[in-house]
């Protein structure tokens, strides 16, 4: 039975199924219990820590890794079905491009993609060649076709191994990292193009370890960690920084990226590298992102750190949640008032120092500069505060002065106001 | 004119080249000598002994002597040479060839092992000597594929480790069994030492059906052997059964290997040079490498024969010596290029 056959009587079948698969090596499982689709016109993004296995499922479908058990689908028809001649006109693959030792050129190295569907001694036809010519077209490759292939660069090798792939005319396309070699146009160009082929019916499963890219092109993300596949679905609802957090052990600010209005993970920091060290409390007053470089330094640096009042919503806010830094919470465009402003004297005083970031202050905020001014604890003041800052009808600058008169310390920048920390909870361990 | 067009008229040059030096080859071996023979004579005495007509004495010389003997040398360079076109490719690897592998050495024991056997017969021989050498031949780089890939990577130095291993230890089971079997030694000796001195039509009508055989798959593989050069793996991505693949060819290689071996014995480097010269000068492709090679081992062979029975004339020396000679600092130079590289 022909795969073609399959297809046409069941033109639903997905491109790709696995029904509580099992896949591994030499009998040993290393993802179990997967059930995934990826129909036609789809394109999955597989992500996941390091050796979880996102590449055994890929290499489970081009049978170098092992189906153990449950039933993997490739177009409608069981893969163990399949001789290797026969899945290779249904998938296709990009690997992360190994080199090439032998001296092809550009052209002959994408025509072997043509090789499942040609007989023993059957030579590329003119249909083959038109067919190379587009893919090559495509991959931005038409340029190279007489260039040789091992001399060329990790990039080009990796886009004509794509058209390579698409020239095999799949149903399934598969990619293992497809764009870790590519520069920053060629990865957007690469994926565009397989977003058109996905959009144009293909069926895509591919593994990235960039969660942004995986973001921005899946219909559908499935993670994989600790032997499965965990939760799948729209990429915004997958990737928290939650998610991040556990799979990745990576503190994270999962944002809505404001131009492409996708899923966008800035890493914050490490979940290993906290908590190194106690060197007891600090404060930080900020806003707006003023204060983010500011929190991250100092936990790196092994401070307990705390936060007076933030917006929800504001970069600050979301960097302080991703690190766990304990903060009054106020509503989007809420004032810091009287409790909120309470709450903040309270942090401060069983603080060894606090720092006031280089945020400007207006009416909403004056309660955060008011609460730490007051609290009698070390203070370290960021940047210059001229009238750029005062948004308040002078409050705030009188208040600044206060600090000063009081022995506050004023600093250019943020590694200047971390140095100062430093010296200020040194200093009062010493006496 | 596009790029596949030109790489076709290109393919028909290269080719239609490497015939026409054939040909000078063939005629120059036939034609010089102890005595000398222009072309024109030649073809004329090979046109009398097709109709049967009997001509000058010379004619004995070019049709029993001479020709069998140029024939069996372009034969031994096109087995010799195509399956070095195998052996790299399935190894993925310039510096694999069959003398280097040990396959010759284990064709060599094969067939010293029938010559012995069968000392009392001519047609057991005919039958056997082939028989042996092939199955010698594929014993061994079953043997030297495991060895080396015995810590899971089979990478060029414990392929070539494994081949000089295996050679060595089959050489001494070849000079045991040599000294084990007195009166067959004459025999052994002779057809070690043998080169191309001992040429007939028999022995043409003993490697010519191998060669066709041992031809016939990898010829219709061409394509299969240049993906298989991308790696075990991806060659399966791109739909070859690599596992069966792999299988047919060491196959084919090592009836190659035992064509040349039962007729002359072992003749080194011819397997090496002659694809990697072609490679560097036509490409890796082996829709174009492959009879390219086979074009060129042969033309190879005869020059090396050529030189072997002209150079201290009347004394004749082996070819083996003459193709080591050319082959041993071409390997060097491999050798020494691709331990830069790495």
């Amino acid at each position: 039975m022909s795969a073609q056959a399959t297809r046409a009587t069941d033109p639903a079948a997905a491109g790709l199924r696995f029904t509580g698969a099992s896949v591994g090596y030499a009998g040993r499982p290393v993802v179990g219990s997967v059930d995934l689709e990826v129909a036609r016109g789809r394109f999955v993004g597989l992500v996941g820590p390091n050796g979880a296995g996102k590449s055994t499922l890929l290499r489970a479908v081009t049978g170098s890794a092992e189906i153990l058990g449950g039933e993997v689908l490739v177009a409608g028809v069981p893969l163990a079905g399949l001789t290797p001649r026969d899945r290779a006109r249904l998938v296709a693959v990009v690997p992360q491009s190994p080199p090439v030792l032998f001296a092809f050129t550009a052209r002959e190295f994408v025509a072997m993609g043509r090789h499942p569907h040609l007989g023993s001694l059957e030579q590329l036809s003119a249909a083959d060649d038109v067919i190379v010519d587009r893919v090559m077209e495509q991959t931005d490759t038409a340029r190279l076709g007489s260039a040789l292939v091992d001399h060329l660069s990790g990039g080009d090798l990796q886009r004509l191994t794509l058209a390579q792939a698409l020239a095999q005319q799949p149903e399934l396309l598969l990619l293992d990292e497809p764009v870790s070699h590519l520069d920053l146009n060629h990865r957007l160009q690469v994926l565009d193009l397989v977003r058109d082929l996905a959009d144009g019916g293909l069926a895509v499963l591919g593994v990235f370890h960039d969660l942004d890219l995986a973001a921005r092109y899946s219909d559908t993300l499935a993670v994989v960690h600790d032997g499965g596949v965990g939760p799948h679905g729209r990429p915004e609802d997958v990737l928290t920084s939650g998610l991040v957090r556990e799979v990745f052990g990576v503190r994270a600010v999962v944002s809505t990226d404001a131009v492409t209005g996708t899923v966008a993970v800035t890493p914050i920091m490490r979940e290993a590298t906290g908590a190194a060290r106690d060197r007891g409390r600090v404060l930080v007053i900020g806003g707006s992102g003023s204060g983010a470089r500011l929190m991250r330094r100092l936990v790196l640096d092994g401070y307990e750190v705390l936060a007076g009042a933030l917006n929800h919503g504001d970069v600050d806010q979301s960097v302080a949640r991703a690190l766990g830094i304990e903060h009054v919470e106020l509503p989007a465009f809420g004032e810091v008032e009287q409790s909120a402003e309470e709450q903040v004297a309270a942090a401060a005083a069983g603080c060894r120092a606090a720092i006031v970031a280089e945020v400007p202050f207006g009416r909403g905020n004056l309660g955060n500069l008011r609460a730490v001014v007051g609290a009698g604890v070390p203070l370290v003041l960021v940047g210059p505060f001229d009238a750029g800052r005062d948004y308040a009808d002078g409050q705030a600058g009188e208040l600044w002065q206060r600090a000063l008169d009081d022995g506050a310390l004023p600093v250019a920048e943020d590694d200047a106001a971390v140095r100062a920390v430093a010296a200020i909870v040194e200093g009062s361990a010493r006496s | 004119m596009t790029a596949p067009a030109r790489t076709r008229v290109r393919s028909a040059v290269a080719l239609a080249a490497l015939v026409a030096l054939l040909g000078i080859a063939l005629l120059a071996g036939v034609g010089l000598g102890a005595v000398s023979v222009s072309p024109g004579e030649i073809l004329s005495a090979i046109g009398r002994a097709l109709r049967g007509i009997e001509g000058p004495v010379s004619d004995a010389v070019i049709v029993d002597i001479r020709l069998p003997r140029v024939l069996l040398a372009a034969l031994v360079g096109a087995c010799l040479a195509t399956a070095g076109v195998l052996y790299q490719a399935l190894f993925r690897n310039p510096l694999a060839d069959p003398y280097i592998l040990g396959v010759s050495s284990g064709a060599g024991l094969g067939a010293i092992v029938m010559i012995v056997a069968t000392s009392s017969s001519t047609v057991l021989r005919y039958f056997g000597v082939p028989i042996g050498a092939f199955v010698g031949a594929l014993a061994t780089i079953a043997v030297v594929v495991k060895v080396a890939s015995w810590r899971g990577k089979l990478d060029s130095t414990s392929l070539l480790l494994a081949g000089v291993a295996i050679s060595y230890a089959l050489s001494a089971l070849t000079s045991f069994i040599m000294v084990y079997a007195r009166e067959s030694m004459a025999a052994v000796v002779f057809w070690m030492m043998g080169g191309l001195t001992s040429a007939s039509w028999t022995y043409v009508s003993v490697i010519a059906p191998m060669l066709l055989l041992g031809l016939a798959y990898p010829i219709m593989q061409t394509r299969s052997l240049n993906v298989v050069l991308l790696g075990d793996e991806r060659a399966s991505q791109l739909g070859v059964d690599v596992e069966r693949f792999k299988r047919l060819i060491l196959a084919a290689g090592s009836l190659l290997v035992a064509a040349a071996v039962s007729v002359s014995g072992l003749i080194g480097f011819v397997g090496l040079m002659t694809p990697h010269a072609v490679r560097l000068v036509l490409g890796p492709d082996h829709r174009l490498l492959l009879p390219a090679s086979l074009l060129g081992g042969a033309s190879v062979m005869i020059l090396a024969d050529l030189i072997a029975r002209t150079v201290l004339a009347p004394v004749e020396i082996p070819v083996g010596i003459v193709t080591a000679l050319a082959g041993g600092p071409v390997f060097l130079w491999l050798l020494l290029r691709d331990g830069r590289r790495s």
